[in-house]
C-alpha cells in the first residue's frame, strides 16, 4: 500500500517507517501538517497515518480539511492523548482509527492492513458473509460451518464476523477489545483468549492452527481457505 | 493665555512640588482605615443625612419664622389701618392718634411720626431715616423690633413696630438645633465608619495572615470563620474548600510519587540485572533474542503502569473530564460481566450479574466499564477457584448503587482503607501480576461521577459497593478570567497593601492548580 505518514518526531517516524516497510508497504514521510495537506491533496494514497500534534497544522485539522475537500482515504491517528474526549474528537474529525502511543509495531501493522483493505473492498450490501466453509447470514444472525448451524451467542457471533471481515489478516487483541466489547483499556486477564477459545470450541476447532489461528505475539487470524 | 489659565498654570507649578514633598514626608497619606470602602460609604451616608437635616431644618425655619413674622406684620397692619382712619388724613390728626397710642401702648409697641423735615412729631422712638416697607431694627437697649414704615400726610413719615425678640429667639433656637444635629450626625458617622472599617480590616488581616502562611508552604492552614455568615465568612469558606482540594491533591501526588519510586524500582532493577547478565554471559543469538523479548515485556508492563497512573492523575485533577451522558448502570455492568464470563468459567469461578431495577445515571460509559472490569478482575485474581462473584445494580431510595461481591477470602478490615492507595498490595498478593493500581483507578472514576466506593465484609468475602449519591464534581479548571475579576474586585474594595496580599495569594493558588492540571497532561 502507498502510505503517507505525517509525524514530526524523527524517532517515531523512523520506527513506524521501518515497521511498515517490512510489511511491504511504501511510505512517504511528511513532517508538518501543511506539507501533508499538500501531498495528500495532490497525490493518491491508500492510507494516511497522522500524528495529532503537528507544527503549523495539527492532525485533526488536517484530516478535517481533507474530508471537507472530498478525500476519502482512510486515516489512522497516532497520539499520546488517549482519553475518551481525545478519541471522540479524532473520530469526529474524520479519522477511521485511533492508536495511542506508545504502540507496538504489530499493532500498527495490523490496523494499517485492516483499514487499507476496508477501503479497497467493493461494498455491495451483502446479506451473507462467507469465508472458507464458514458463513454468516447477516439478516437472521445465524452462522454455519460446512452447512451445520452453529449455536453462537451474540458476542461470539460478532467476534466471528469481525474475523471474517478481516480474513487472512492479523487482528490484534486490542482491536478485538475495542470493536467487540468497547474496552479502551488493557484488561489484566486474558479475556480475549478465553472468548476466542470458546468460539473455537463451538466451531469444532481443536488446535491453535485453524481456521482461527493464533499468531504469536500478534493476535489472531482467520484462514481464508479453511478446513 | 487668559488670566484663569495663567493662574492655573502658576498654581500647578508651585503646588505640585509642594504636594509631592508633603506626600513624601508622609503627611498627606490618608490613614488606612479611612481608605476602606465601608468608611467612604459611612461618610457618604453622613453627608446625605446632614443634607436631609439641612433641608428639613430649612423648611421648619422658613415656616416657623414666617408664621411669627406674619403675626407681627398683620397686627401692625391692623393698627396702621386704624390709626390712619382715626387720623383723618392730616398730619395733625395723625399726631394726636399716635401720641395717644404711644402714651397708652403696652410695652413692646413702638411708634414714630416724623414731619417732612425729619423732626419727631409723636411717638416713643427717636428720629430715624425714613425707610418704607417692612423692616427690622435694633434699639439702643438691644431689643429687636419689627415694623413697617409708610408715608404720612404732608410729606411725613409713620413707623409702627412691635417687639420681635421672640422671633429672634425662635430663629436662634432652630439654628442651634440644626448645627447640633449636623455636627452630631457627622461625628457619629465618623465614629461609626471608623469602627466598621477597623472591624473589616481586622477580618481582612486575618485572611491575609492565613494566606501568607499558606503561600509559605503550610497547606494545613485554614482561614477562621467568625460565624457571622457574612460575605467574609463566605469568602473564608470558599478559600478553605479550595485549600482542602489542593491539600488533598498535593498529598495524593506526594504519596503517588514516593510509591512510584518504590514500586517501579523493582521491575527496573530486575530488568537491568537481566540485561547485564546477558551482556556478561555472551549467550547465543537465540538466547539474546529471548532476553530482549523478556525485556520488552518488562518495559511494556512499566509503560502500562505509567499509563494507568497518568489516567488516574488526569481523572483526579479533572483536566478535560469526559462528558457525562445518560446511560443505564445495569447495562454497563451486564456488558462487562458478559465479557468476563468465559474467563471466569475457565478459572473455575462463577460470575453472575443481577439488575434489580433500571438504574439511569449520567456517566461515562468508557470509564464505568473500566471500573467494573477492574473490580471483576480483582475478584477473579484474588479468589480461589469455585468462588462465586456477583455483580448487582439497583436503584435504592433514588440513588444508583452497584456492588461487586465475592465469597472468597476478602480483605482484612485494617487493610480496607489502604487498599485504594496506588501500588498498595495485600501481603497475600505481593507476587501476583498486576499494577496495584486497579482500586486506585476505581476510586478515581467513582469520584469523578460523584460516587463513593467502600469495601466491606461480605460475610464471607469482599463486598465492593459504589454509591452514586452525590452530584458529579464540577471541573476545577482554573479560570484566568475569573482570577482577573476577583483581583480587580479586591483592589477596588480593599486598601492597597491588603489588596496586594490577597492578589498574591490568589495568584499563587491559581498557579498551583494550573501546574497540577499541567502535570497530569501528557506530552505530544
Amino acid at each position: 500500500m502507498r502510505i503517507l505518514l505525517v509525524e514530526d518526531d524523527r524517532e517515531t517516524a523512523d520506527y513506524a517507517l521501518q515497521g511498515l516497510t517490512r510489511e511491504g508497504h511504501s511510505l512517504r514521510v511528511a513532517t508538518d501538517g501543511r506539507e501533508a495537506l499538500l501531498l495528500a491533496s495532490c497525490e493518491d494514497w491508500d492510507l494516511l497515518v497522522v500524528d495529532r500534534m503537528l507544527p503549523h497544522l495539527d492532525g485533526l485539522a488536517l484530516v478535517r480539511m481533507l474530508r471537507a475537500g472530498g478525500t476519502t482515504t482512510p486515516a489512522l491517528f497516532l497520539t499520546a492523548l488517549g482519553e475518551v474526549n481525545d478519541r471522540v474528537a479524532g473520530l469526529q474529525a474524520g479519522g477511521d482509527d485511533y492508536l495511542v502511543k506508545p504502540f507496538a509495531l504489530a499493532e500498527l501493522a495490523a490496523r494499517v492492513e485492516a483499514l487499507g483493505r476496508r477501503a479497497q473492498r467493493q461494498v455491495p450490501p451483502e446479506t451473507v458473509l462467507s469465508v472458507g466453509d464458514i458463513e454468516i447470514d447477516l439478516l437472521t444472525h445465524l452462522a454455519r460451518r460446512r452447512g451445520e448451524p452453529l449455536d453462537l451467542q451474540e458476542r461470539e457471533l460478532r467476534i466471528l464476523e469481525y474475523l471474517m471481515r478481516n480474513a487472512g489478516r492479523v487482528v490484534t487483541r486490542t482491536m478485538l477489545l475495542e470493536s467487540i466489547w468497547g474496552f479502551h483499556f488493557t484488561p489484566r486477564t486474558n479475556l480475549v483468549e478465553s472468548n476466542i477459545s470458546r468460539l473455537r470450541t463451538k466451531l469444532g476447532q481443536e488446535s491453535d492452527a485453524g481456521p482461527i489461528e493464533t499468531v504469536r505475539g500478534l493476535g489472531y487470524r482467520l484462514h481464508v481457505r479453511g478446513r | 493665555m487668559s488670566a484663569a489659565a495663567r493662574l492655573r498654570a502658576a498654581s500647578e507649578r508651585f503646588l505640585r512640588p509642594v504636594l509631592a514633598e508633603l506626600r513624601a514626608a508622609g503627611l498627606l497619606t490618608v490613614p488606612r482605615f479611612a481608605r476602606t470602602s465601608s468608611f467612604r460609604l459611612t461618610l457618604l451616608y453622613g453627608a446625605l443625612f446632614s443634607l436631609s437635616a439641612a433641608l428639613l431644618f430649612g423648611l421648619v425655619y422658613w415656616i416657623a419664622t414666617g408664621y411669627v413674622a406674619g403675626q407681627i406684620d398683620s397686627a401692625i397692619a391692623t393698627e396702621i389701618a386704624e390709626e390712619r382712619a382715626d387720623g383723618g388724613g392730616t398730619l395733625a390728626g395723625l399726631k394726636a392718634v399716635i401720641a395717644t397710642q404711644a402714651r397708652d401702648a403696652s410695652p413692646g409697641a413702638y411708634y414714630l411720626l416724623q414731619d417732612a423735615r425729619g423732626h419727631v412729631v409723636a411717638g416713643n422712638l427717636p428720629a430715624m431715616p425714613p425707610r418704607m416697607g417692612t423692616q427690622e431694627w435694633t434699639l439702643h437697649n438691644g431689643s429687636v423690633v419689627r415694623g413697617r414704615g409708610l408715608a404720612a400726610p404732608q410729606g411725613g413719615y409713620l413707623l409702627v413696630g412691635l417687639d420681635a425678640s421672640n422671633l429672634r429667639e425662635l430663629r436662634h433656637a432652630i439654628g442651634y438645633a440644626f448645627l447640633w444635629v449636623v455636627a452630631g450626625t457627622l461625628v457619629l458617622a465618623l465614629i461609626g465608619g471608623s469602627v466598621m472599617s477597623f472591624s473589616v480590616l481586622g477580618r481582612v488581616e486575618a485572611i491575609s495572615r492565613a494566606s501568607r502562611r499558606i503561600v509559605e508552604g503550610d497547606l494545613g492552614q485554614r482561614v477562621a470563620l467568625r460565624g457571622t455568615n457574612d460575605e467574609f465568612d463566605h469568602l473564608a469558606t470558599s478559600l478553605n474548600a479550595m485549600l482542602d482540594r489542593i491539600e488533598a491533591l498535593m498529598g495524593g501526588m506526594r504519596q503517588v510519587s514516593s510509591d512510584i519510586a518504590h514500586d517501579l524500582r523493582t521491575p527496573l532493577s530486575r530488568h537491568r540485572q537481566r540485561l547485564e547478565l546477558a551482556l556478561l554471559q555472551g549467550d547465543s543469538v537465540e538466547q539474546l533474542r529471548a532476553t530482549l523479548g523478556a525485556s520488552l515485556a518488562d518495559i511494556d508492563t512499566i509503560l502500562e503502569t505509567f499509563s494507568a497512573l497518568l489516567r488516574i492523575a488526569r481523572l483526579e485533577s479533572r483536566a478535560d473530564p469526559p462528558p457525562l451522558l445518560p446511560l443505564d448502570l445495569g447495562q454497563v455492568a451486564e456488558d462487562v460481566t458478559q465479557a468476563y464470563r468465559a474467563v471466569a468459567e475457565e478459572q473455575g469461578h462463577h460470575l453472575a450479574c443481577q439488575r434489580m431495577n433500571p438504574t439511569p445515571l449520567r456517566g461515562s460509559r468508557d470509564l464505568l466499564t473500566q471500573m467494573f472490569a477492574n473490580l471483576v478482575e480483582n475478584a477473579l485474581r484474588h479468589t480461589p477457584a469455585g468462588t462465586t462473584i456477583s455483580v448487582t445494580t439497583a436503584r435504592i431510595d433514588d440513588v444508583a448503587v452497584a456492588r461487586v461481591c465475592d465469597d472468597g477470602p476478602g480483605i482484612p478490615t485494617a487493610e480496607r482503607a489502604a487498599a485504594f492507595r496506588p501500588f498498595y498490595r495485600l501481603e497475600a498478593s505481593r507476587t501476583t501480576p498486576g499494577t496495584g493500581l486497579g482500586l486506585a483507578l476505581v476510586a478515581a472514576i467513582a469520584d469523578l461521577h460523584g460516587a463513593r466506593v467502600t469495601l466491606s465484609d461480605n460475610r464471607p468475602g469482599l463486598r465492593a459497593e459504589i454509591r452514586f449519591d452525590a452530584k458529579p464534581q464540577p471541573t476545577a479548571e482554573p479560570d484566568p478570567a475569573c482570577l482577573a475579576r476577583v483581583v480587580a474586585l479586591s483592589h477596588r474594595r480593599l486598601p492597597e497593601p491588603y489588596a496586594m496580599r490577597v492578589e498574591h495569594m490568589l495568584r499563587a493558588i491559581h498557579a498551583l492548580m494550573q501546574s497540577l492540571h499541567g502535570r497530569a497532561r501528557p506530552g505530544p
